[in-house]
């Protein structure tokens, strides 16, 4: 009898919190205390990743993963170097066909490289004989540098051109590869064999002033002393040394002309036009202008001597300079990008070939009616592949699109900027003849 | 800008409902709240608008003919009010079904703000309006730390994180990175040859329209307010709808390498319409509605635009 009323009682009470609130006859949601609290990892200030992509049957990808036996292996999308994650990339630098990282680490191997090595420009290594006997690296091995015992040196800059590679530390300059032209400051030997060649040049200081930055052409070499004095040698066929002469030079030599007296700050070169950007914000340049890229009088094809570019009022102040192949490319103070020269330059598919700097249009970065503070902040070339980094970290690629180099998900040209899928802030690119390689910075 | 009043300045009383049924026709905008279906909305308003005819003057029941009297001697003709027509035998004169309502911006259950109906001969218009795919703007708020089974607040709690470590400057990259991303998509959802020479035109120009219904296309993503752990969006979209920017909410969370549950999505302009003009629900009345077409329809006549887009890029003045 008590407990039927009971019974009731709690039938009662249920049926009017049924009526009160229909949401009572779902499950009650399980306590939150019981729930596991996650940690995702978090990256720290100094983690780096290497995004790549291009042709990997060369082994430049530095990806066992990417390559296939019978077909040519190439990837289409950016792909997250596994080396990466292994070591702590610090700088990257693309030649035609290797690429080069350089790292953070305790012992000696501060420097590894991977892709063609015909002419030792990864070096000598007893790995290969083994590993890799075609004279082809298909994933990253340390460069065996003649560093001083117990040292902490470090990567500087690295540059690397055809078959040479420079490799800048706090000791000193290395240089490595082919030396057929005197690109590796090295006397030229007649009939050298580069290959498993066990050479190492190195250039300890200019004139007892420090190198302070290094760029490579295609077979000349390019060193930045601490003084901003320019120092070129090498192949000198089109005047890409600067040195008013067509000859070779081994030696490195002070770059003259308009530079005299000018504090550089920047080299640009890829092929056989050299760019260099002074602390005024001027441009000169010196090489190739087989297409109109030095805008000299003239019908000089070939400029021997360091020359001021005659750029328009407008531009103003420059804060960065690229080469390609066969056209250059500028930035100025207000984040415009401005190109000229010959080829796919961004400006659509009708331009062909335009010799007065033009400007790139800024929407074509993403600063559009609802975003107008991005700008471009870095610009690089490659031969073929134009690229420019945004303050939002964004990287925009454009131009010839040999092996998907550009990234994009296909192999047609892309004609204008059209944005990388990077999972990641861009932070620096290197561009090598048909592959890509960029270093950036997780974003949490 | 006209300012909005609530309080009509009255020039003559309309008390005839047939005049009033007449000039309901039109766009007018309305606040939607949340956790309101549209449905719910719809009825809600076209209730209000019955209650408010009904009790004005109406027409009178039809006069119901008869003719009394002895058939041998002259005839008395007799009219009087018809039974057959009587608001207490056919029901009150305005019903529910008489009215037609749609909206041009459809806002599910748990989103709130501005939505734009057309009413009765208006509702040309609407499909006029959604036909030229103008932008709206959306205020979406989200919490980080928890994720739930349907991506929003009211869903059962699956997953915990942390999030302390998660800062304004890393959420502001992050969206600048997923516009860009869906910046790149424009090119492909605009439905032309991203290597002619017209693509090229239209990317210099700016933002372009989608070519088809079908697939969201989001132009901005900006973080506006962070107090972790919550945080706000605001977006601007088209073909956008509830759960895809619930989804945007939750991806942002785990690319911050945590989780994130949207918990309000405010739809705050749509084409030129801003919030300000919307009608909150106790506004929801004939005479206010009256005055809310006539304020929408003239920013529609001032921008012509707004009925025939012919321009594929979108502009300042109509986002």
């Amino acid at each position: 009898m008590f407990s039927t009323g009971k019974n009731y009682l709690k039938l009662i009470r249920g049926a009017r919190i049924l009526h009160l609130d229909s949401r009572k006859s779902i499950p009650q949601k399980p306590e939150l205390k019981t729930l596991p609290i996650f940690q995702y990892p978090v990256s720290q200030e100094d983690t780096r990743r290497v995004y790549v992509w291009g042709l990997a049957d060369h082994g430049a990808i530095g990806e066992a993963t990417a390559l296939y036996k019978d077909k040519i292996s190439y990837l289409l999308k950016p792909k997250r170097l596994s080396f990466a994650e292994r070591y702590k990339v610090t700088d990257i630098a693309c030649g035609y066909g290797f690429t080069v990282y350089a790292v953070q680490s305790s012992d000696k191997n501060i420097v590894y490289g991977t892709g063609i090595n015909t002419d030792s420009q990864l070096g000598f290594n007893e790995i290969d004989k083994k590993k890799f006997p075609d004279n082809m690296v298909f994933a990253p091995r340390p460069i065996n540098l003649p560093l001083k015992e117990n040292t902490t040196t470090k990567v500087i800059g690295m540059a690397a051109g055809r078959a040479h590679l420079l490799i800048l530390t706090m000791e000193g300059l290395f240089t490595l590869g082919n030396n057929a032209y005197g690109q590796c400051g090295r006397p030229i030997i007649a009939n050298e064999n580069y290959e498993k060649s066990r050479v190492v040049h190195h250039i300890p200081n200019i004139k007892g002033s420090k190198i302070t930055a290094v760029a490579a052409g295609q077979d000349h070499s390019i060193l930045l002393t601490e003084v901003g004095e320019v120092y070129a040698f090498g192949w000198g066929a089109d005047g890409q040394t600067g040195l008013a002469h067509y000859r070779n030079e081994h030696r490195p030599s002070l770059v003259k002309g308009d530079l005299a007296g000018q504090h550089i700050i920047k080299v640009a070169c890829i092929a056989d036009c050299v760019l260099a950007l002074s602390d005024k914000g001027k441009v000169y340049g010196w090489g190739n202008s087989e297409y109109g890229q030095l805008s000299v009088k003239g019908d000089s094809c070939q400029v021997y001597i360091a020359t001021e570019l005659n750029l328009p009022e407008e531009i103003g102040h420059i804060t960065d300079i690229a080469t390609g192949g066969c056209f250059c490319m500028i930035l100025n103070s207000a984040g415009n990008i401005y190109v000229w020269g010959y080829g796919i330059l961004g400006l659509g598919p009708q331009v062909q070939k335009i010799l007065k700097p033009t400007m790139i249009p800024p929407t074509l970065f993403g600063n559009n009616v609802y975003n107008r503070d991005i700008k471009v902040t870095k610009i690089y070339c490659g031969i073929s592949q134009l690229a420019a980094l945004t303050n939002s970290g964004d990287l925009y690629m454009w131009g010839g699109n040999k092996f998907g180099s550009l990234g994009l998900g296909h192999r047609n040209d892309q004609f204008f900027p059209l944005r990388v899928a990077v999972g990641a802030q861009v932070k620096k690119v290197a561009c090598g003849v048909d592959h890509t390689v960029t270093l950036c910075k997780p974003f949490i | 800008m006209k300012t909005r009043t609530l309080i009509p300045k009255i020039k003559h009383v309309v008390s005839d409902a047939r005049i009033a049924w007449n000039v309901l026709n039109g766009v007018f905008a309305v606040y939607k709240p949340p956790a309101v279906t549209y449905l719910n909305t719809r009825d809600t308003i076209i209730y209000r608008l019955c209650e408010d005819l009904n009790s004005m003057q109406v027409r009178p029941p039809i006069q119901h003919v008869c003719i009394e009297g002895d058939t041998t001697e002259k005839m008395e003709v007799v009219t009087h009010p018809s039974y057959a027509d009587h608001p207490l035998v056919v029901g009150p004169r305005y019903q529910l079904k008489d009215f037609k309502l749609i909206c041009a911006n459809y806002l599910n259950t748990n989103s709130s703000g501005l939505m734009i109906c057309g009413i009765n001969d208006s509702t040309k218009l609407i499909h006029k309006l959604k036909a030229s795919k103008p932008p709206s703007s959306y205020k979406v708020k989200g919490i980080l730390g928890q994720a739930t089974d349907n991506y929003f607040k009211t869903g059962k709690i699956v997953e915990r994180s942390t999030y302390k470590y998660i800062k304004r400057d890393v959420i502001d990259r992050m969206c600048a990175s997923m516009q860009a991303a869906h910046q790149r998509k424009m090119f492909e959802v605009s439905g032309i040859d991203i290597q002619s020479q017209a693509a090229y035109e239209f990317a210099v120009k700016g933002l372009m329209r989608p070519a088809n219904n079908d697939i969201p296309m989001v132009y901005s993503i900006k973080c506006v307010d962070f107090t972790s752990p919550e945080f706000t969006l605001e977006i601007v979209a088209i073909n956008e709808n509830e759960m895809y920017l619930k989804t945007l909410v939750h991806d942002l969370g785990i690319q911050l390498h945590s989780v994130a549950t949207c918990t309000q999505i405010l739809c705050f302009r749509y084409a030129l319409f801003n919030l300000d003009l919307a009608l909150l629900p106790k506004h929801w009345e004939l005479q206010n509605i009256l005055d809310n077409i006539e304020q929408c329809h003239d920013i529609l006549n001032q921008n012509r635009s707004l009925l025939k887009q012919k321009n594929p890029i979108l502009t300042k003045q109509n986002n």
